[in-house]
């Protein structure tokens, strides 16, 4: 009847299984996907990659307006855009986002398309 | 490139159907493709040891397809989901939900054919 | 006198892990009639996946169900890959074949640690959801998510496992191998919990097999099927051997899952020495898929088949799923008719059901 007394006193000693969140919170893990990071604006070309490859169809992009758009709320963090990207302006973050609080998306503006050095004549 | 598919008339498929019981074939299940205008195919699987059967019925929407649940019960299932999500006219099945197995009653019909939006016109 | 009520299961029970709706008509304790009715998480997924092109589509078919993510993916690149001719490195086979037994693991554990929720022995569960917590930390250290993990791609897998890493998982699983042997005690020589499971629910080897039982369903009744002896990935390098219980009660699909657990484990650790050296593990895909193929896989829960059919372009003009649990459902209409009323939670649990693998 007694055999279980062993364990009582084993859990009483030994230290809690579970973490003691929020006063020890989770390091993520290295290459995580965790949430996709500031893009680079400046040395993107807008050639539109990442959102034809896209799965959700959560980043838009405009040539013409020099404007970048990525909808938080869509985003499935699967990668592909970084990975296709042919500037590399996109990276990954490795921590997961704590929680947005309103709809809007998240929208880069470049700077103005310098204009084609003419040929000395 | 799928191997083994033979084409038969939808009155083969209930002898088909007994056949491949007999044989101690399983049911898998069954395909059903619209191919437009009307027109849909339906494949129905059996395996027997890994090895793949496979037959193949051309009938129009609206055209009545014999049921094989009197040979294996577990076709209902489905049967019912192609008469819900493609409009596949399948009689006698043994357990017929009568259009309520997936959709809600407010849903569109026919919902997996293949659909063309028309725009209206502006006047 | 006979007293017939009427009394619906679901679609919200504390037992089940997605809403799934059983009209069973009663009489007094005893089921008489059972009709299963689905349709709550239906998201059209096969109509979405003509919308978008081949290679967004093996993110759709993941997430077509949470605990089978990794093998959805994998049968649906195998057969893209058929259809465009595609010969993948013998380094991404093997990789596939870890990462789908690692995500085998995790599903069983899953499914052992409901079963013990089922009757109530809670404590249990958690004991087998901490052991599964070691395997969605690998998950999260090679693959980069801890559930839905996107890591095949058509022409091989998105990233390669380094030699420490490859360590690690051994080392993990063997931990995992050795807290089995503990749980093996309280989930299949327990006399309490035998008692929930012996007898319970029987399906005799004909019934299954007319039934079109898949998976650990018909294997525990004697019906030796199991996909992997196909020999696809890298299985037939591996030497599978399938686990067959003949009793056909509920104990027996435990048992089942149990050892398959352990088999698991011995899959990986032969991939991993086995594995060969190489930096390829992707090859570049051109063109778009045309004609149709069927592809199977054996997921954690049976027997899946992929029929896709290409015209061409970059989008599929259909791709037809069905998974596993679509199969097992007619099996209750054999198996809850003559039980009582207590044992239906237990008996729907051991079908493994994963309504939103079957309704897409």
């Amino acid at each position: 009847m007694f055999d279980f007394l062993g364990n009582v006193l084993k859990n009483v000693v030994s230290k809690p299984a579970t973490r003691m969140y929020p006063a020890e919170k989770r390091q993520p893990m290295k290459n995580t996907r965790g949430a996709l990071g500031e893009i680079d604006i400046n040395t993107c070309i807008f050639c539109g990659l990442c959102a034809r490859r896209c799965p959700s169809n959560a980043i838009s992009v405009s040539k013409t307006d020099r404007s970048w758009e990525l909808n938080r709320l869509k985003c499935v963090i699967c990668n592909v855009c970084v990975e296709v990207c042919p500037v590399k302006c996109l990276h990954m973050d490795e921590a997961h986002l704590a929680g947005l609080f309103t709809r809007e998306k998240v929208r880069r503006i470049g700077p103005a398309k310098p204009a084609p050095a003419k040929k000395a004549e | 490139m799928i191997s083994n598919v033979t084409e038969i008339s939808k009155d083969q498929l209930l002898s088909e159907a007994q056949k491949m019981s007999g044989q101690g074939y399983r049911f898998v299940t069954a395909s059903c493709v619209d191919l437009g205008e009307d027109k849909l195919n339906v494949i129905y699987h059996f395996d027997k040891n890994t090895e793949l059967t496979n037959f193949r019925i051309a009938v129009k929407r609206g055209e009545e397809v014999p049921s094989i649940s009197a040979t294996y019960l577990c076709a209902v299932l489905v049967e019912n989901e192609m008469k819900e999500l493609f409009g596949l006219n399948v009689t006698n099945i043994a357990i017929d939900y009568g259009g309520h197995f997936l959709l809600t009653p407010e849903a569109l019909k026919n919902p997996q054919s293949k659909i063309t939006i028309v725009q209206k016109g502006d006047n | 006198m006979n007293n017939k009520t009427t009394i619906p299961f679901g679609p919200q029970h504390p037992v089940l892990p997605e809403p799934l709706h059983l009209k069973l008509v009663m009489e007094d304790e005893k089921v008489v009639e059972a009709t299963p009715a689905i349709g709550y998480v239906h998201r059209g997924l096969e109509k979405l996946a003509e919308v978008k092109d081949f290679n967004q589509n093996v993110f759709l078919v993941e997430r077509i169900c949470g605990i089978c993510s990794v093998m959805h993916a994998q049968c649906y690149v195998q057969g893209i890959e058929a259809m465009m001719n595609i010969e993948i490195p013998e380094r991404a086979k093997y990789l596939r074949v870890i990462w789908a037994e690692l995500h085998r693991i995790h599903s069983h554990m899953l499914w052992l640690g409901l079963l013990a929720d089922a009757f109530g022995f809670e404590s249990l569960f958690m004991q087998c959801w901490r052991d599964r917590e070691k395997i969605m930390d690998i998950m999260e250290e090679t693959a980069g998510a801890r559930v839905v993990i996107s890591i095949n791609a058509v022409g091989g897998t998105r990233r390669d496992l380094t030699s420490e890493q490859m360590a690690k998982i051994v080392r993990v699983v063997d931990e995992i191998a050795a807290d089995m042997k503990v749980l093996e005690g309280a989930l299949l020589n327990d006399y309490t919990v035998k008692h929930r499971l012996v007898g319970i629910g029987t399906l005799t080897k004909e019934e299954a097999y007319a039934l079109g039982a898949v998976g650990p369903m018909a294997r525990a009744s004697g019906v030796a099927q199991d996909l992997r002896t196909m020999g696809y990935a890298a299985y037939k390098d591996l030497d599978f051997q399938m686990v067959v219980e003949k009793d056909g009660d509920s104990w027996a699909r435990t048992a089942v899952r149990f050892k398959e657990v352990l088999e698991c484990i011995r899959l990986i650790k032969a991939a991993i020495s086995k594995i060969p050296a190489g930096a390829e593990y992707c090859v570049p895909v051109k063109g778009n898929p045309t004609g149709e193929v069927i592809s199977r896989v054996e997921q954690p829960r049976g027997e899946v088949l992929y029929y896709i059919k290409g015209n061409g372009t970059k989008n599929l003009d259909r791709l037809r799923v069905r998974t596993p649990t679509f199969a097992n459902i007619p099996t209750l209409l054999k198996m809850i008719p003559g039980s009582h009323l207590a044992d239906v939670p237990v008996l729907l649990l051991t079908i493994d059901p994963c309504i939103s693998c079957t309704e897409r």
